[in-house]
């Protein structure tokens, strides 16, 4: 039970900085996803949290308290490695019980808690076996039970799944969430998948070259990113963007992408107004870019002209890719369209459902 | 019909002769100088010991008309004490040199993890520097490193007694310190071999032999502590652990595969390490020091007796293969804990 805040957290490693002024605050009980691209310090965050790595200012407090020179056995965490970091020369069973042995926890208590979470992750019948007889499915759990039997105030993992198979990771994706709802602990997980941290996060905090982009929910991150980076990076496919300019066009605002025109709709051109003239990124995810012939009811839709370069079909969607003049993008739309390779077509844009980038700061105008 | 069905077979059992006799083909020639060089010495060896060969049957061997077959009585004179020679008793000399090569390995282990693992730590200064000088050792011959310390233990002039005086001079004494390390007889510690005196010199050895002996387990152990991964010791960390705890749960077990393997050699190295020992004290003071080897050794060189040297040969042989297969056994049990 304990709220995590990172306050004015920088690490450097020589001149790298890794952590660029971090502030998070978690609250209890939170599944805090941290999401970023390879190298952007999502690993050092937490094993800053964890006590591995000493900050170089700021503060990082657990439950209010600062931790900054607790040792990694006093702040009362669990952490889960990448590697599942078990101990190859114990059996399943020791390699639970290890820190709670180390805790002089009585022997009956260590038992009821070890047979409880193998239970709870289904690895009853694995207690005598050594690590290197498991499955990386089975050490998965395994390295999740070791935190789990610890009862700690805060779970934090770093990429527990990045060694599992696409399918596995789908059911374990599921299992920690269900945990998370089951413990009613604070979690704190390290993925660079951005699906991981949309399906389980309660919240996300989206990290870039070690600078904290936007923390908010799936959803609001998904609807409403605050920059360019945090647009590109949550969704997948990603959101197309096109260079261009805002412009006035007989009263209207319209944004000029060079290879098309769209007129922005009156009810959305508030905040941009002030804006005319001026280079920006225009972004419209895959999902509300639609076939000509397939368009939803009740939306506002723009018509542009692109050319088919390759299609994909999913079975419950067609992905076409798509070029406008010097343009490339995807369109995810309705799988009875009839679209083919090499055809000049049009396609409707969702008007109700675009975002614009200044060009220069890379964050959205709203 | 038939007739092509049996020549077939025929040729088949060419073609698996061919196979079955080509790899013996092969080893003929390494057969051929083994048989030279290991073979033949081994059976004469074996079939003088036999008989009461000496310097007088030197020069006609076996067909020498004085030479006389004494059936096993070398083997029962050795193992009973009845040789012509002083201070010598089998079981004595076995029982010591075991404890000799089990004492040095019980020393050399756990003080080269230990080094090995004070050099690990991080951002520790000049490791690189350390790692090349502990190598030193292992490339000194041991003849050269058994004079060195023999003179280093000599009572006049050694190193090690001119250390002691100026120590004992520190503290007001004014004697020289004249300690007879390799000469001195009674046992420091009587109870420590009940069966035979552990005189000074074994002491003296013991820390010779330890200069020699620990840069190799250091360097084996070096090389384990560097294959353990770091997020294990992250892990025990947040567990709990701290840093004895981590010593002894992660460090010591992981290390273990390895170091009994080296244990292992480090144990035969000692129980035959001939060089050394024979240069050092030559085996005395009055066979105190004295180990199979260098005694077989002495067997021919002075009393020139070549059956008694034979018999006793064969009989190190059976003790080193009984060392072999129980080491073995051990180095067998000691599984790696990683992938298979
Ligand atoms: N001990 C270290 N010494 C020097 N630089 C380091 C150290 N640890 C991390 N870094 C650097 O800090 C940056 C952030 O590393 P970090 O491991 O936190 O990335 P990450 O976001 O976890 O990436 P990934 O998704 O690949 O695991 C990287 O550029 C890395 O090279
Ligand atoms: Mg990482």
């Amino acid at each position: 039970m304990a709220s995590v805040t990172y306050e004015n957290v920088y690490k450097r490693f020589g001149d790298m900085v890794a952590v660029d002024n971090l502030n998070i605050h978690v609250d209890d009980k939170e599944f805090l996803v941290l999401v970023g691209p390879s190298g952007c310090g999502k690993t050092t965050a937490l094993r800053l949290l964890a006590g591995l790595e000493e900050i170089s200012s700021g503060a990082i407090k657990i439950a209010d308290r600062v931790v900054n020179d607790v040792a990694p056995k006093d702040r009362d965490i669990a952490m889960v490695f990448q590697s599942y970091a078990l101990y190859p020369h114990l059996s399943i069973y020791d390699n639970m019980a290890f820190g709670l042995k180390l805790r002089k926890t009585p022997k009956e208590e260590i038992k009821r808690r070890v047979t409880e979470a193998a239970e709870v992750l289904g690895i009853q019948d694995l207690l005598t076996r050594k690590p290197r007889q498991l499955s990386g499915g089975q050490r998965q759990r395994v390295a999740v039970g070791r935190a789990i039997v610890r009862e700690p105030k805060v779970f934090l993992f770093d990429e527990p799944l990045s060694n599992l198979d696409a399918k596995l990771r789908v059911q374990m994706r599921a299992e920690i969430s269900k945990l998370h709802q089951r413990l009613q602990t604070t979690f704190i997980y390290v993925t660079h998948d951005q699906t991981e941290a949309m399906t389980m996060a309660t919240r996300i905090a989206v990290i870039n070259k070690g600078k904290l982009q936007q923390i908010d929910t799936p959803q609001n991150l998904y609807d409403h990113p605050g920059n360019l980076f945090v647009a590109g990076f949550i969704g997948s496919p990603a959101m197309n963007f096109f260079p261009g300019k805002l412009r006035k066009d007989n009263g209207r605002l319209v944004v000029d992408a060079g290879d098309f025109v769209v007129p922005i709709p009156e009810k959305k051109a508030g905040p941009y107004k002030a804006h005319a003239d001026k280079n920006i990124t225009f972004g419209i995810r895959p999902e509300n870019i639609h076939d000509e012939n397939f368009v939803p009811l009740n939306i506002d839709v723009e018509k542009v002209a692109v050319k088919v370069d390759v299609t994909e079909l999913m079975g419950n969607e067609i992905f076409l890719y798509l070029i406008s003049g010097k343009n490339t993008f995807v369109a995810r739309v309705d799988p009875r369209s009839s679209l083919r390779v090499g055809q000049q077509a049009h396609v409707m844009f969702d008007m109700d459902n675009f975002h614009i980038f200044d060009a220069e700061t890379e964050e959205t105008i709203r | 019909m038939a007739t092509t069905s049996m020549q077939l077979s025929r040729e088949k059992r060419k073609a698996v002769f061919r196979k079955v006799s080509l790899p013996y083909l092969y080893l003929l020639p390494a057969f051929a100088v083994m048989g030279v060089i290991t073979f033949y010495p081994l059976i004469y060896q074996v079939i003088i010991s036999f008989t009461d060969f000496q310097t007088k049957d030197l020069l006609l061997q076996l067909a020498s008309p004085e030479l006389k077959k004494v059936g096993v009585q070398n083997y029962v004179d050795i193992i009973t004490g009845g040789l012509p020679v002083q201070n010598f008793e089998f079981f004595r000399v076995l029982i010591y040199n075991i404890w000799w090569a089990l004492t040095n390995v019980m020393v050399h282990v756990p003080a080269g993890v230990l080094i090995a693992v004070l050099l690990n730590t991080q951002g520790l200064w000049g490791k690189r520097i350390y790692r090349a000088i502990f190598v030193l050792p292992v490339v000194v011959p041991p003849i050269v490193v058994g004079t060195v310390w023999k003179n280093i233990f000599d009572e006049q002039y050694g190193a090690m007694n001119q250390f002691l005086t100026l120590l004992v001079h520190l503290f007001g004494q004014i004697d020289p310190v004249r300690i007879r390390w390799l000469q001195e007889y009674s046992p420091p510690i009587p109870w420590l071999l009940p069966n035979g005196p552990l005189t000074l010199a074994y002491y003296a050895m013991m820390i010779a032999n330890f200069w020699l002996g620990w840069p190799f387990m250091t360097l084996v152990a070096t090389g384990a502590l560097q294959s353990i991964p770091k997020d294990l010791y992250e892990a025990a960390s947040i567990d709990g652990a701290s840093g004895a705890q981590q010593f002894w749960n992660i460090t010591v077990p992981l290390l273990r595969p390895v170091m009994i393997p080296a244990a292992v050699y480090g144990f035969t190295l000692s129980f035959n390490l001939f060089n050394f020992v024979y240069f050092m004290s030559g085996g005395g003071p009055a066979r105190s020091t004295e180990i199979l080897v260098t005694f077989a050794f002495d067997l021919i060189r002075n009393l020139r007796l070549y059956g008694v040297a034979a018999a006793f040969s064969v009989i190190i042989f059976f003790v080193a293969l009984v060392v072999f297969l129980i080491t073995n056994r051990i180095t067998r049990a000691t599984e790696s804990y990683t992938e298979a």
